[in-house]
C-alpha cells in the first residue's frame, strides 16, 4: 500500500463519473428538484419569520392608533405556495432519482457480467465465485450513493449556504459575510473531514464483511466435515473473529458520524445566534428593520435541512471508494485470449486436429503444464489422453476448445489456427464435459437446452436415454421440469456428472472431448452409457481425458501424459 | 469441543423457534437484551428535544425584547450565552443517542447471527442441501445486518416520539390553545396514515428481500457456470437474462419506493400545512384580525415560539418515518430469519447418530460398533430411499457399501454420520475414545477447502495438530511430493473450491485430514471417484493403515479396487431395496 501505487481518489472514481456523465439531463432534472425543496424549505421558515415579525410591529403600530398597512395575501400565498412545494418536489424528486440510479445500475451489473463471460479459463479459476457475486450486487449498490448521496447533496448544500449568504447580503453584506464564512467552513468538514476520519474504517469494513460472508458461505459447505469432525466451534471463531473486526469498525464509524451530525447542528445554531446578534446591532443602526432581523437567523436555521444528509454520506465515503475500486480492477480484467482480426472458418467435415509442438506454461507455476506436446486425431478418430491428475490432461481439453491458448506451438482444427477462427464458431463444432459439472438452478429441461435452446421433448429424452437417466427422469413426480438444485445437489454427484453428459450430447459436436466421463459411475451403468455412447460416437472426433482407459468406448488410439509429456 | 457438545449448547437446548412467533415480537424480544442501551439513546434524544425546545423559547424571547421593547443587544447577553451553552448540550446529547443506539444494534445483530449459526449447525447438510449457500450466506450476513436500522434508529426514535411532541404541544398550549389545536388536528392523522403505508411498505419489503435473494442465486450461478455458459456459446444470452433480472430488480424496488416514500410525503405535507396555518394564523392575530378566542392575547415572543415550535413538533414523526423503511427492512430480514429459525430440528439432532450413541471403554477396541434393526431412510420429496435395513459392523471393521447410483448408499452414510434421522428402525453407534478423539471422519466427492492456508485445511480435522503431524497426514495422502514443492509449503494459501488445486489434489487433501483426525468412524462417500489408480492406490494403502489401527470404516464406492480393500461388502439394490452381503475378501 504505498502512496504511488495506490490509486487516487479521483482515479477511482472517474469512469463511474463518466458513466453517470451519459444520463447528465436526468441527473440534472433530478439536482435541480432537490435544490427546489431545499429552497422552499428556507424560505417557508424565513418568510414566516419575517411576517409575523412584520404582523406584530403592525399589530402595535395599529393598537397605538397609528395608520399602518401590511400586504398579508402575498406573503400569505407565498408561505402556503412554499410549503405546498418543499412535499411535492421532495416526492418527485426522490422517485426520479431513485429510478435513474436503477437503470444506472441495471446496466452497470449486465457490463460486469459481460467481462466476466470474456474471461479465458486461467484468469476465472484464480476468482473466487463468491467475490464475483459480491461485485455484481454489493458492490454494484454501493455506488448508487455516489450521486444520491456524494455528488448531489453536498451540491445542493453549497447553493443553499450560498443562496441563504446571498439573501442576507441584499440586507446587510457583513452578516453575510460573518455567517458565510462559518458554514462555509462546516461544508468543507462535513465533506472531506468526515471522508478523511471515515476512510479507513469504512473501506475495511467492505473488506471484512466480504470476508465474513465467506466464512458464512464455506461454514454451509463444510458443515458435514465440520460436524463430523467436532471441529465447528473452532471454524465458527474464525467466522466470530472477522465478525468482531467488522464491528470495531462498524463502531468507530458510528462515533465519527455522530460526531458530524453533532457537529452540523451545533454550527449552524451557532451561525443562528451570531446572525440574530449582528442582526440586532444593524436594526438598532437602522439599517433593517425588525422583521428583516428575525428572517435572517431563520434562514440560517433552515439550513440544517440541506446539511442533515451529508455527514453519514461522507463517513461512508470509503465504502463507495472501495467499492468503486474493485469494480474498476474487474474492468479492468483482460482476456488472455484474442479474436483474430481477420477471422475465418475452418473447412467443414469431421475435425482433424493436430498439436505441434505445443507447450503452456501457467504464470508462476515452476513447471510446463505441456511440454512440446505433438500429436494428430484424424477424423473419426477416438484418441484416450491418459495420465494421473496434474499431469496435463485438463489442460489439453481447455487448448482443445480454446479456453486457454498455448504459450508455444500451435494448434490447427482441420488446418486451420485455433486462434484464427471466431471463437464462436469454434465453439459451436466442439463439446467438453468438463472435470466439474456445473447444473445451472433451473429445470432439468432448461439445463439441457443450455445445450439447444430448440431442441424438442423428444431430443431431450434421447438425450438422456444415452445416460440412461430417462427412466430416472420419467419416474420423478415433475419430469422434466424437476428442479436441479445447487451444484446438482438434489440430484447425486454420479446423476449431475451424467446430466451434464447428456447436455454435451444434446449440442451435436463434431469435436467432443470427455473428461472422465464415467467418474462417480458404478461399473454396469458405466457399461451401459459406455455402449450406447458408442453409437452416439459414430462419426465424430473424440478426445477421452482418463486415468485409465479401461471402459472407454471404441478408443482406436491412446498416450499417456505424464507431467506434461506423452509418451505412447 | 466435540459437535456433540458444540450443539446441545446450542441448537439442543431450544431446539427451533416457536412456530407461532410473529416477526414483531421476535424483534420486541430481541430488543429485551439490550434495554439498556435502548434507554440511553432514548433518553439522550429526549434530552436533546427538551434542549431543542429551550432554544427556540430563548430565541424568540430574546427577539421580542430587541423588536418590542427595543433592548440593546448588549443587555441581552445572558440570553445570547444561554442559547450557546443549550446549543452545546443538544450536541453533547445528539451524539450519545447515536452512538448509544449503534451499540445496541451491533450487540443484537452479533446475538441473532450466533443463533443463526447454532441453528444451522444443528438442521446439519442434508436438511441444507436443497438451498443455495449463497442465498444462505447473504441471510446470515445481509439480512441480519438489515436489522440494523430498527434497533439503531427506529426503536429509540419511537421513544422520543412518543415523549416529545406532547411536551411541545403542551408548551404551545400554554402560549395559544388554538394554535395548539392547530397542530393537534393534523397530528392524529398522520400515525394513521402512516400505519396504513406501512402495511403497504412491509409486504413489498419483504417481496424485494426474495427479490434479493434470488437476485443473488441467479448471479451466483451464472458466475460459477461461466465456464459452462462460454462452452455453450450463450454468454450473449445470458448477459441479457442478468439485465432482465437486474431490471427486474428495480421494479420491484420502486414499487417498495414508491410507497415509502409516499408515507414521508403525506407526513410532511401535513407538516408543512399545519406550520402555514400556524404561520398565517398567528400573522392575522398580530393584526388584530382575529377576534375570537386567544388571538388578542398573542405577543411576537408568544407567536414567534409557536412558530418555531411548530416544526419541531412534526419532526419526531418526521424522522421517525425516515426510519420507517428501517422497520420494514427489519420485519422482512425477520421474516426470512425465523423462516430458517423455525426449521424443526431432527429428532436426534443432538446426537452424533440416530438414537443412541455411547462412550465405550477403550479396552474393548478403538473402533466404532454399530447396528441397525430394521431401518429406513425416507426423504421428503423423494419417498423412502433406503430398508428396512439390518446391519451389524463390528469395531475395526472395514464395509464397502455397493450399488447403483441412487440406491440410498449416500444416505445410509448421512444416517451413520448422524446428518439425518431414520424413518424407522433402531440406530445404535458406540464410539470408543480414540486417541482422545471421539469423532467421526467424513469425505465425499466434492473436495471442501476453505479460504486459508494448506495448514489451515488440514487443522479443521484437528485444530490442535502439531506441523509434524500436519506432515505425517500429507504423506499418508500421498500429496507429500506436491508440497514440498511449494515454495510456501504448509503455509501455501488456498481458495474458494480448491482452486490450485485439481480434483485430485483436493480429495488427497480431504484425505489427509481423515488420516489427522485419528476419529474411530471413517464414513467415505465415493472418495476415489476422481483419482488416478496411483492414487488410488496411495489412497488404499493409506485406508489400510487406517483399519490398521482400529478404526471402523464405511464405504460408498463403484470401484473394485476400493471393494476389495474392505472386509466385507454390502450391496444395495435399487428396486427391492434389499441387503444382501457378500463376502469379498
Amino acid at each position: 500500500m504505498t502512496p504511488s501505487s495506490e490509486p487516487s481518489l479521483r482515479d477511482d472514481f472517474a469512469p463511474w463519473l463518466r458513466r453517470l456523465g451519459r444520463r447528465r439531463w436526468r441527473l440534472g432534472a433530478g439536482a435541480l428538484l432537490m435544490a427546489l425543496t431545499v429552497a422552499a424549505g428556507i424560505g417557508l421558515l424565513a418568510l414566516s419569520g419575517w411576517f409575523i415579525t412584520a404582523t406584530a410591529v403592525t399589530g402595535v403600530l395599529l393598537a397605538a392608533g397609528a395608520a399602518a398597512t401590511l400586504d398579508v395575501y402575498v406573503p400569505g400565498a407565498g408561505i402556503r405556495l412554499f410549503a405546498v412545494t418543499r412535499t411535492v418536489a421532495r416526492y418527485c424528486e426522490r422517485l426520479y432519482n431513485h429510478d435513474t440510479v436503477l437503470r444506472v445500475l441495471a446496466e452497470l451489473r449486465a457490463g460486469m457480467f459481460s467481462v466476466l463471460t470474456r474471461l479465458d479459463g486461467r484468469t476465472l479459476s484464480q476468482l473466487r465465485a463468491s467475490e464475483w457475486l459480491n461485485r455484481l450486487t454489493a458492490d454494484i449498490d454501493t455506488l448508487d450513493g455516489l450521486y444520491l448521496r456524494l455528488l448531489a447533496p453536498p451540491l445542493v448544500a453549497a447553493l443553499a449556504i450560498g443562496g441563504v449568504g446571498a439573501l442576507l447580503a441584499c440586507f446587510v453584506p457583513g452578516i453575510a459575510l460573518a455567517v458565510m464564512i462559518p458554514l462555509g467552513a462546516l461544508w468543507l468538514w462535513l465533506v472531506v473531514g468526515q471522508a478523511w476520519l471515515g476512510m479507513a474504517p469504512a473501506r475495511r469494513r467492505v473488506a471484512s464483511q466480504d470476508r465474513l460472508r465467506g466464512r458464512v458461505i464455506e461454514q454451509i459447505q463444510g458443515l458435514s466435515e465440520l460436524r463430523c469432525y467436532g471441529t465447528l466451534a473452532s471454524h465458527r471463531q474464525a467466522l466470530i473473529d472477522e465478525q468482531t473486526t467488522l464491528y470495531a469498525d462498524q463502531r468507530r464509524l458510528a462515533s465519527r458520524q455522530a460526531l458530524g451530525n453533532a457537529l452540523a447542528n451545533l454550527v449552524v445554531g451557532l451561525c443562528v445566534v451570531l446572525a440574530l446578534w449582528l442582526a440586532a446591532h444593524a436594526e438598532v443602526a437602522g439599517r433593517i428593520s425588525g422583521a428583516v432581523m428575525v428572517m435572517m437567523p431563520l434562514a440560517v436555521l433552515a439550513l440544517n435541512e440541506a446539511l442533515g444528509g451529508l455527514p453519514q454520506a461522507f463517513t461512508q465515503l470509503g465504502a463507495t471508494r472501495a467499492a468503486a475500486r474493485r469494480l474498476n480492477e474487474l474492468a479492468g480484467r483482460q482476456s488472455a485470449l484474442r479474436e483474430a482480426e481477420a477471422p475465418f472458418d475452418a473447412p467443414a467435415g469431421t475435425p482433424a486436429v493436430a498439436l505441434d509442438a505445443v507447450s503452456v506454461r501457467y504464470p508462476g507455476a515452476l513447471a510446463l503444464a505441456l511440454d512440446a506436446l505433438t500429436l494428430r486425431l484424424d477424423p473419426g478418430e477416438r484418441l484416450a489422453v491418459l495420465g494421473a491428475s496434474g499431469a496435463g490432461k485438463s489442460t489439453l481439453g481447455q487448448l482443445l476448445v480454446r479456453q486457454i491458448d498455448p504459450s508455444a506451438g500451435r494448434i490447427t482444427l482441420n488446418g486451420v489456427d485455433l486462434r484464427d477462427m471466431p471463437l464462436s464458431a469454434l465453439r459451436a463444432r466442439t463439446g467438453y464435459l468438463t472435470q466439474h459439472s456445473e447444473l445451472f438452478q433451473a429445470s432439468l429441461a432448461d439445463n439441457l437446452r443450455l445445450a439447444d435452446p430448440d431442441a424438442n421433448e423428444a431430443a431431450l429424452w434421447r438425450a438422456l436415454d444415452v445416460v440412461d437417466l430417462a427412466d430416472w427422469a420419467q419416474a420423478l413426480p415433475e419430469g422434466l421440469d424437476t428442479w436441479v438444485g445447487e451444484s446438482g445437489r438434489q440430484v447425486s454427484g454420479g446423476q449431475a456428472r451424467r446430466i451434464a453428459l447428456a447436455r454435451v450430447l444434446l449440442k451435436e459436436p463434431e469435436l467432443v472431448v470427455l473428461d472422465e466421463p464415467f467418474s462417480g459411475l458404478d461399473a454396469s451403468t458405466a457399461a451401459r452409457i459406455a455402449e450406447r455412447l458408442d453409437r452416439w460416437l459414430e462419426g465424430r472426433s473424440v478426445v477421452f481425458l482418463a486415468h485409465a482407459d479401461e471402459g472407454l468406448p471404441g478408443t482406436t488410439k491412446a498416450i499417456e501424459l505424464i507431467a506434461g509429456r506423452a509418451s505412447e | 469441543m466435540s459437535v456433540q457438545a458444540d450443539i446441545e449448547r446450542s441448537g439442543g437446548r431450544r431446539g427451533a423457534l416457536d412456530p407461532q412467533l410473529t416477526n414483531r415480537r421476535w424483534l420486541r424480544e430481541l430488543s429485551g437484551g439490550v434495554r439498556g442501551w435502548l434507554g440511553l439513546a432514548g433518553a439522550a434524544g429526549i434530552l436533546a428535544g427538551l434542549c431543542t425546545v429551550v432554544q427556540m423559547g430563548l430565541l424568540a424571547w430574546a427577539i421580542d425584547q430587541l423588536v418590542t421593547s427595543a433592548t440593546a443587544p448588549a443587555a441581552l447577553w445572558p440570553a445570547f450565552s444561554g442559547l450557546v451553552g443549550v446549543l452545546v448540550l443538544r450536541a453533547v446529547a445528539q451524539w450519545v443517542q447515536e452512538r448509544a443506539g449503534a451499540e445496541a444494534s451491533l450487540r443484537i445483530r452479533a446475538r441473532v447471527r450466533g443463533e443463526l449459526l447454532d441453528h444451522l449447525a444443528a438442521l446439519g447438510p442434508v436438511r441444507l442441501g436443497d438451498r443455495h449457500s449463497a442465498g444462505l450466506g447473504q441471510q446470515l450476513v445481509e439480512q441480519v445486518e438489515a436489522l440494523d436500522g430498527y434497533f439503531a434508529r427506529f426503536l429509540p426514535q419511537m421513544r422520543l416520539t412518543t415523549i416529545l411532541p406532547p411536551v411541545i404541544l403542551a408548551v404551545v398550549a400554554s402560549l395559544d390553545w388554538l394554535a395548539a389545536l392547530l397542530l393537534l388536528l393534523a397530528a392524529p392523522l398522520i400515525p394513521l396514515f402512516m400505519a396504513l403505508v406501512g402495511m403497504g411498505a412491509e409486504r413489498l419489503n419483504r417481496e424485494q428481500f426474495v427479490a434479493v435473494t434470488r437476485l443473488a442465486g441467479h448471479f451466483l450461478d451464472r458466475v460459477r457456470g461461466v465456464t459452462t455458459l462460454q462452452l455453450f456459446n450463450r454468454t450473449a444470452d445470458s448477459i441479457n437474462e442478468v439485465h432482465a433480472a437486474a431490471d427486474d430488480y428495480r421494479r420491484r424496488s420502486l414499487r417498495t419506493l414508491r410507497l415509502a416514500f409516499l408515507s414521508s410525503a403525506v407526513l410532511e405535507f401535513f407538516a408543512s400545512v399545519a406550520i402555514a396555518m400556524v404561520a398565517i394564523y398567528i400573522g392575522f392575530g398580530l393584526l388584530g384580525y382575529i377576534a375570537f378566542g386567544p388571538a388578542d392575547a398573542l405577543t411576537l415572543f408568544s407567536g414567534l415560539f409557536v412558530l418555531l415550535l411548530a416544526p419541531e413538533f412534526f419532526q419526531p414523526l418526521r424522522t421517525l418515518s425516515q426510519h420507517y423503511h428501517d422497520r420494514a427492512a427489519a420485519l422482512g430480514a425477520a421474516d426470512g430469519l425465523l423462516e430458517l429459525l423455525k426449521e424443526p430440528l431432527p429428532e436426534g439432532h443432538d446426537h452424533g447418530a440416530g438414537t443412541s450413541t455411547e462412550p465405550r471403554d477403550a479396552a474393548e477396541g478403538r473402533g466404532a460398533h454399530i447396528a441397525l434393526r430394521g431401518v429406513t431412510i425416507a426423504h421428503p420429496g423423494r419417498g423412502r430411499v433406503l430398508g428396512p435395513i439390518d446391519l451389524e459392523i463390528a469395531p475395526g471393521e472395514c464395509v464397502a457399501l455397493v450399488g447403483p447410483s441412487g440406491s440410498g448408499k449416500s444416505s445410509l452414510l448421512q444416517l451413520l454420520a448422524g446428518f439425518i434421522d431414520a424413518e424407522d428402525g433402531e440406530v445404535t453407534i458406540d464410539r470408543a475414545s480414540f486417541g482422545g478423539a471421539d469423532s467421526i471422519a467424513w469425505m465425499d466427492q466434492r473436495a471442501w477447502l476453505i479460504q486459508g492456508t494448506l495448514a489451515d485445511n488440514l487443522r479443521l480435522a484437528a485444530p490442535q495438530a502439531s506441523d509434524a503431524e500436519l506432515w505425517a497426514a500429507i504423506r499418508r495422502a500421498g500429496l507429500g511430493e506436491l508440497v514440498d514443492a511449494l515454495p510456501l509449503g504448509l503455509a501455501t494459501p488456498l481458495g474458494e473450491r480448491g482452486y490450485g488445486f485439481s480434483g485430485g489434489q483436493g480429495q488427497r487433501l480431504a484425505l489427509a485430514r481423515v488420516f489427522l483426525s485419528r476419529a474411530p468412524l471413517v464414513l467415505l462417500d465415493e472418495p476415489t471417484a476422481s483419482l488416478d489408480s496411483e492414487t488410488q492406490g496411495l489412497v488404499i494403502e493409506g485406508l489400510r493403515e487406517l483399519m490398521a489401527s482400529g478404526a471402523t470404516v464405511v464405504v460408498a464406492t463403484h470401484q473394485q479396487a476400493l471393494m476389495s480393500m474392505a472386509g466385507r461388502r454390502i450391496e444395495l439394490t435399487h428396486q427391492a431395496r434389499r441387503r444382501e452381503i457378500g463376502h469379498d475378501a
